[in-house]
């Protein structure tokens, strides 16, 4: 095994002193994308190019916060380049004249763009060709199917994703890597597909907190925020959520395990539901009417080359439904995130599960994001942490939700509660 | 067939005219493109026109006789938009050359809808401050407003009937008014950014211009996709509140003299015009403003700063980037929320009256093509994502236009459209009615 198991944090610190290369590290991704090909994580991969840019942040010889660390980039993000193909044959070769935000942001730092993870047909449903790496007859999740593939299989340390319903924390949670939607409004979404712009949302996909805390630090041009090292117990709210019931056996009892397991180790924990409960209807609104009107080029222009599903389903739904009806559930929403920022002066942090379950079987589906959608509405940061595994030996996430604009606070609680899950 | 150019009709004219079979869509087009190029060497609203494409669209559509609602209308879309077959430079010389590969929502709804996109009209930079060529119609010695300048002069111009722009402080109400138009700011959010270049998300509004409310009713339903309802006039007078603030004492004196005109005259027709006062939560917006778009400023333009930091210009780089600098993430939330706070505490004081009365610009138009003006009276509306309209409503001291500005409750667009359609008539009506008393 060589540098590909470091996490970014790890790999950084041995890159500013010397004991590893930034272009070893490259390689040693390299190397292991090579190996384990069967997972096709990428959807554009330039071992050449990868290596050169390592090459230059070890000539230039700056300090940056991310020297050396390859990324992994949601190919519905905009690389100069790379091609961006948005998942779909309308964007086949299309090289786009920038990068987005978060990719110069990344580069500015001293971060290589390592390529291009597959993502569903416009970050939707749609899937593409990513196996989960532990089981190929299963899916990664979607839509950033590539990125938590690639991280869960140690081909890169830290892969950006996007999370318009649960786009990010599904995934990850499914291929047993820690996956973050930060608050709405903490990173530029400048050079991301518009989807829904009341929802989508920029997140990470790695293997450590701490490499959270630092890209964070890395697209927010602020100083480095460190998580505390030993944080004090958090107050837990233990939101089972208005979809309990969908959830399966083995996710249930992890989560009833986790929350007596955190209540033991001695943190407040303690039962909340969430009203009004119907938010996933709400979320449903706001997604298709969004969509089907930020996509209107596709359906117009190129409805042949949409998937029929995407086509057929979200969009003819959001184009169908009554302006009045999306307005409404903009307006319960916002009540909704009044309604969390009350919730929150009682808690830290809620738990919750990630997902129905373990990754289903089947490519066909990347699965239900009913575990997510309601939180994305929201605009409340969440995070996903591996937590065992499952009846098919899969990996199980737990989800900590925590209050808008307070994700350090998330960070910390999330470092406790990592601490004690056993 | 209606007894003038067809680039003087309004685009619910244009429709009409062609359904009855009046008139063809490529001799709209074919008016327009001769009305551009009588007055782009003076107006220079234009960053790409697509003459011939626009003429082969509108043979298509008059060859396919389908009626659509903005059937054959040409219209004019800013260059902070993406149109497929053609460029876009954002106003910037970084994106010289660069052929975005799909249409913005804001190009492909209204072409969806029948419209024809003659091109893309001039932007300042980003859709920041540093101009473009545009010069005010009205006298080319003057500014046209920003950041959507091509817009507002090609509508006010005659060139084309409908157009596009944005607004992240003023951007399409300052212009409309200063090019003697109307312009339409809508909620936030409730028209498609996708396809635009990203200014501030939490301000960035894309917004509609035209030359009467009746057309910009029509637009808007384009735009969003919507079934068409044509507004209809309020029975009864409305009630509005007389926003003087913030910053009355700094406005020129024929901003507020047409201001407090329009509303004796408003009155004279039968409104109740009742002073409005903004709540204290709103004291702060001109630093809020600042900080939303410095911060978000420097992170979304680190692509060009990066690869080409000494193609920005020095007003962006030297002032809005380099305060972004500076700020922090803490700073950053706190605007947010505080404008959160604003929108909440404005929200339920603006349900006492049908639509805010206010100033759309300090005054007419400032000499000089320099700098596109201030935005000290719109910013404060964008942050509270409350929709707004600008009607030509006087002159000033140099005969170019001077504007009112209506703004609505979040949300109740159409309704401030109705009330916009009202304060048209009213305004013609109430001048017959109205004396000034000496």
């Amino acid at each position: 095994m060589g540098a590909e198991i470091l996490s970014a944090s790890e790999a950084v610190a041995r890159i500013a002193t010397g004991k590893l290369r930034a272009d070893t590290l490259v390689r040693d991704c390299l190397d292991r994308i090579a190996a384990r090909a069967a997972v096709k994580a990428w959807v554009w991969l330039d071992p050449e190019h990868a290596v050169a840019q390592a090459d230059a942040v070890e000539r230039a010889g700056r300090p940056g916060l991310l020297k050396g660390v390859p990324v992994g980039v949601k190919d519905v993000i905009d690389t100069y380049d790379m091609p961006t193909q948005h998942g779909s044959p309308i964007y086949r070769g299309n090289r786009p004249f920038a990068d987005a935000a978060c990719v110069a942001l990344t580069r500015a730092a001293g971060g290589v763009i390592l390529g291009k993870t597959v993502t569903t047909e416009f970050a939707n449903r749609e899937p593409r060709e990513t196996v989960h790496p532990l089981n190929p007859a299963h899916t990664p999740g979607g839509s950033s199917s590539g990125s938590a593939a690639a991280v869960a299989d140690f081909q890169v340390p830290v892969a950006f994703g996007t999370q318009t319903g649960g786009s990010t924390i599904r995934p990850a949670a499914f291929c047993g890597v820690i996956g973050y939607k930060p608050s709405f409004g903490e990173f530029s979404r400048v050079g991301i597909k518009m989807q829904c712009h009341n929802l989508d949302t920029l997140g990470l996909i790695c293997r450590s907190l701490d490499d959270v805390a630092l890209l964070r630090a890395v697209l927010q041009v602020q100083p480095l925020r460190a998580i505390e090292r030993s944080p004090a117990a958090p107050r837990i709210g233990f939101c089972r959520s208005a979809s309990w019931d969908d959830a399966s056996t083995d996710t249930k009892a992890l989560l009833e395990r986790t929350a007596a397991r955190l209540a033991a180790a001695g943190a407040v924990v303690r039962e909340v539901t969430l009203t009004p409960a119907n938010m996933l209807e709400q979320q449903r609104r706001v997604f298709a009417f969004e969509a089907a009107r930020n996509y209107a080029y596709e359906y117009e222009e190129h409805a042949d080359q949409l998937s029929p599903g995407l086509r057929d389903g979200l969009l003819s739904e959001g184009r169908d439904l009554p302006l009045a009806a999306y307005v409404e559930a903009i307006e319960t929403a916002e009540q909704f995130r009044r309604h969390l920022a009350d919730l929150f002066r009682e808690f830290d942090v809620l738990l919750t599960p990630s997902a129905v379950g373990e990754a289903p079987e089947g490519l066909g589906s990347t699965g239900d994001a009913r575990f997510n959608a309601v939180w994305t509405l929201g605009w409340v940061p969440c995070l996903t942490l591996p937590a065992g595994t499952g009846n098919a030996g899969l990996p199980l996430g737990i989800q900590l939700v925590g209050p808008h604009f307070a994700d350090e606070k998330l960070l910390d609680a999330a470092r406790w509660v990592e601490a004690r899950l056993g | 067939m209606p007894n003038v150019a067809p680039h003087r009709l309004s685009a619910i004219e244009i429709v009409r005219s062609i359904e009855a079979g009046d008139l063809t869509a490529e001799a709209v087009v074919a008016s327009c493109l001769e009305r551009i190029a009588l007055r782009e060497p003076v107006v220079r609203a234009w960053a790409y026109l697509a003459g011939e494409a626009a003429l082969a669209q509108a043979r298509e559509f008059d060859r396919s006789g389908r009626k659509m609602l903005l059937g054959g209308v040409p219209f004019g879309l800013k260059d902070i938009f993406d149109a497929a077959q053609m460029p876009a430079t954002y106003g910037s010389r970084i994106y010289a050359g660069w052929w975005p590969p799909a249409d913005a929502s804001a190009a492909a709804l209204p072409k969806a809808a029948g419209g024809i996109l003659l091109g893309k009209t001039i932007t300042t930079e980003f859709a920041n401050r540093h101009p473009g060529p545009t010069a005010n119609p009205h006298d080319p010695d003057f500014t046209p407003g920003g950041s959507s300048s091509g817009s507002a002069a090609a509508v006010a111009d005659f060139m084309v009937p409908l157009a596009i722009g944005t607004q992240t402080a003023g951007s399409v109400i300052r212009p409309a008014a200063y090019c003697g138009i109307v312009g339409f700011k809508p909620s936030f959010g409730l028209f498609p950014p996708g396809g635009m270049r990203i200014n501030t998300e939490t301000l960035d509004t894309v917004g509609i211009m035209a030359r009467s409310v009746a057309d910009i009713a029509l637009f808007r339903a384009a735009m969003m996709a919507i079934p068409y309802q044509p507004p209809v006039m309020p029975e009864t007078p409305p009630r509005l509140g007389l926003c003087r603030g913030p910053h009355w004492d700094a406005a020129p004196a024929e901003g507020r003299h047409v201001l407090e005109t329009a509303a004796n005259r408003l009155a004279a027709a039968g409104a109740v015009i009742v002073d409005a006062v903004l709540p204290p939560e709103c004291a702060a917006s001109d630093e809020i403003q600042r900080t939303l778009g410095a911060f978000e400023g420097l992170r979304n333009h680190m692509p060009e700063l990066r690869r080409h930091e000494a193609l920005l210009s020095p007003q962006l780089r030297d002032t809005k980037i380099s305060l972004g600098r500076k700020l922090t993430l803490e700073q950053y939330r706190a605007a947010c929320n505080a404008a959160e706070n604003a929108r909440r505490a404005a929200h339920d004081r603006a349900g006492g009256f049908d639509a805010i009365l206010t100033l759309p610009a300090p005054g007419e138009a400032p000499r000089g093509l320099g700098d596109t003006g201030s935005a000290m009276y719109n910013a404060i509306w964008t942050q509270l994502h409350m929709p707004c309209l600008t009607l030509p409503a006087g002159h000033g001291p140099n005969a170019l236009p001077v504007g009112v500005q209506l703004v609505g409750r979040r949300h109740d667009d159409a309704k401030l459209i109705e009330m916009g359609l009202w304060t048209e008539r009213g305004l013609l009506e109430g001048a017959r009615l109205w004396a000034p008393k000496f």
